[in-house]
């Protein structure tokens, strides 16, 4: 129930922020904040219900984990676009809310995973989630940027070109939520090959997800190291935040569909 | 005379832009002291309750409070044909006239610059102050004046903070400001390289100055006129051969040399952009013939907009700024739609407040003579339910009539109500 009314009040702030990106007006603006945070506050209701009573924390299955790495990018949401005051934002990472919303909805029956006893792996799950979702604001200042920056090339100002900031506060977004993301995904990804051995035996079995998030993470390591070397600034730093976000995309797909580890 | 409050009517009589041509204006316009004057006379004719004037390059306007409207316009306009030495017939066509709700809209719009000659403009809401400051100085405001200039510059605001209709810039080196902030957010400590002196150059190169921009270099051919436009723009000349040099560090580069061949190439631009890390650099061509080669623009990190690319972001602006003032318009009729409300309840209110204070009077009159009849022979508590009894009768009687006024005022049929309760209760002229 409250789920349902978390994803209905996301439904709701994603159709306000996309009006507000053609008309603009305070109060279009305003609604989906407040159906953004209302939404929020029901799905943190949520998640703290179910896991009371299921009495561990709700992530033991992929899908579970996709309604927190949701209920995560929400708080991210809000929170960045406040501190950038940026009203836009919410037109690019409400979708994307929802896409993870509707992931969240089981295909089939969850497979409980037996593996999870040792806390190391929830600690594993939960940091490479908060990086998940700090690589979503990543890839909406992605895509932010090249929209701008397509417009400003173009010379025939658009309706992207008056709502989207400065191409410079753009590129500072997308650097600060690598930044941020990258440590996260990091040690959950480190912890997670530590504690193989211990739930499925070996390192080397093969899991989709967890070769998959590899990927992704020598991508997002490569474009920090290409932005720290300098030079990897604007389009190219844009262009691999949402190659890294498509892998992670897939990853998570396929943690969903395909037989492996790391369950449905 | 007994007789209801004649009613004074909100009015707007003048020329503008859309109606009369600039020769008109120029004519007609008058300068401050000649208004403290004209003011002060209207003030003393008695045709005006309350009168402003507002006199701008665009506008010749006088909002007044009358109770003949079409005498007070004809008494205004007389004044200031006169001065001017108009002929009034001459005057008369191009003069239009707007009375009540519609006066009250017209304000609001003008306040708003939604009825500006360049819609957005933000000169219009400082004269709009200024002439009603001068009418206050003057003492020809009165309270329904007052109340409907507080109301259209808290409008005005409320158009400009919800609406962008001022928020794009309209002319090309404003545009070539905002385009430098849409690529570098803030222009605080951006380096800026103008190439050429001319005269068009140096305003936007000020204009970035303007907006924080430091340091500035300026290259020239001829060394000393770069060295006077640095001077007035607190930047240092750099030689012209050095050019490429200056290029590497600074962020906008504007261009007006009288160059018949493009003077910064793709081969040039190429190499600047090896040493600058993917440093975005903005060309701002103002040249023509252009001085930046047709390619650069396509180099990854560098956008160059050359005059004709400039106004058709001017184009865009103004196209930006009338869908804005589409939705300004709707906000300021539901200002007009509320304030004519809140208006009209003015109107019937002195009248409300008079028939409640005859009927008290009445009432207590009454009261006092029954109670003084009783004597001694009516204890605490019978005085106590004679009070409440009458006031409880008044408050009866009263509660139709009052809401049918106000009613009455709400449908525009005011003015015929107070009269007849005025009529029926021979109630006093208001003080």
């Amino acid at each position: 129930m409250l789920v349902t009314a978390a994803l209905l009040a996301y439904v709701c702030a994603t159709g306000f922020a996309l009006a507000y990106l053609i008309q603009r007006s305070e109060l279009l603006s305003r609604l989906a904040s407040v159906a953004g945070a209302v939404g929020w506050v029901a799905h943190t209701i949520a998640l703290i219900v179910l896991a009371v009573h299921e009495g561990r924390p709700p992530l033991q299955s992929l899908s579970e984990a996709m309604s927190v790495v949701a209920w995560v990018v929400v708080a991210l949401e809000m929170w960045v676009e406040r501190q950038y005051r940026l009203p836009v934002l919410g037109a690019f990472v409400y979708p994307v809310v929802l896409m993870f919303m509707l992931k969240a909805l089981p295909l089939r029956p969850p497979v409980l995973n037996g593996a999870l006893q040792s806390a190391w792996i929830w600690v594993h799950i939960a940091l490479a989630l908060i990086g998940i979702a700090a690589f979503v604001l990543n890839f909406a200042g992605a895509i932010m940027y090249l929209l701008q920056e397509h417009q400003i090339k173009l010379k025939r100002p658009g309706t992207f070109y008056y709502r989207l900031p400065a191409l410079e506060t753009l590129d500072s977004l997308t650097y600060r939520t690598l930044a941020l993301g990258f440590p996260f995904l990091t040690t959950g990804l480190i912890l997670g090959l530590l504690s193989a051995p211990a739930s499925w035996g070996s390192v080397f079995t093969f899991d989709p997800v967890a070769s998959l998030s590899l990927v992704a993470w020598i991508i997002y390591a490569g474009t920090l190291a290409g932005r720290a070397a300098g030079g990897w600034h604007g389009r190219r730093a844009a262009y691999f935040a949402i190659a890294g976000f498509a892998v992670l995309v897939i990853t998570l797909g396929a943690g969903l569909v395909l037989p492996g580890k790391h369950g449905g | 005379m007994s007789g209801p409050p004649a009613r004074m009517t909100v009015f707007v009589a003048g020329i503008s832009h859309r109606t009369a041509p600039v020769a008109l204006r120029e004519q007609l316009a008058v300068e401050e002291d000649k208004l403290r004057e004209i003011l002060r006379d209207l003030g003393e004719t008695g045709a005006f309750g309350e009168v402003v004037v507002l006199s701008t390059c665009n506008r010749v306007e006088v909002y007044g409070v009358a109770d003949v409207p079409g005498e007070a316009r004809a008494t205004a306009f007389r004044q200031l044909a006169r001065h001017r030495g108009i002929d009034m017939t001459a005057l008369e066509p191009h003069l239009y006239t707007y009375v009540d709700g519609d006066a009250i809209r017209h304000v609001f719009r003008v306040a708003a610059s939604l009825d500006s000659m360049l819609v957005g403009e933000p000169q219009i809401g400082g004269q709009v102050k200024d002439a009603f400051a001068l009418a206050q100085s003057c003492e020809t405001v009165g309270p329904t004046l007052h109340r409907v200039f507080s109301q259209a510059f808290a409008v005005a605001k409320k158009v400009r903070t919800e609406t962008e209709i001022g928020r794009h810039a309209v002319s090309v080196s404003f545009a070539a400001v905002e385009l430098a902030k849409k690529i570098f957010a803030a222009l605080d400590g951006k380096a800026v390289l103008l190439v050429g002196a001319g005269k068009m150059g140096g305003l936007a190169a000020r204009h970035l100055v303007e907006q924080g921009a430091f340091p500035i270099y300026v290259a020239n051919r001829t060394w000393a006129r770069a060295q006077d436009m640095a001077r007035t723009l607190s930047g240092t000349a750099v030689p012209f051969a050095d050019l490429e040099t200056a290029m590497r560090s600074v962020d906008i580069v504007i261009t007006s040399t009288g160059s018949p061949e493009p003077l910064i190439g793709v081969d040039l631009v190429t190499r600047v952009l090896h040493g600058r890390r993917a440093r975005p650099l903005f060309f701002i061509d103002i040249a023509v013939p252009r001085d930046v080669a047709a390619g650069v623009g396509a180099l990854p990190d560098v956008y160059c907009y050359d005059v004709d690319e400039l106004k058709q972001v001017v184009d865009a602006n103004l196209r930006e700024r009338l869908r804005e003032a589409h939705r300004a318009e709707a906000l300021v009729e539901r200002e007009v739609q509320k304030f004519a409300a809140r208006l009209a309840d003015v109107e019937v209110v002195p009248t409300i407040v008079s028939l409640r204070e005859r009927l008290e009077a009445i009432r207590a009159q009454e009261v006092s003579r029954t109670l003084g009849r009783l004597g001694d022979d009516a204890s605490a508590e019978t005085r106590e339910a004679i009070e409440a009894l009458s006031s409880a009768i008044v408050n009866k009687i009263l509660h139709a009539p009052i809401t049918k006024l106000r009613e009455s005022s709400r449908a525009g049929v005011g003015r015929s109500w107070t009269e007849l309760v005025h009529e029926l209760f021979g109630l006093g002229r208001k003080s």
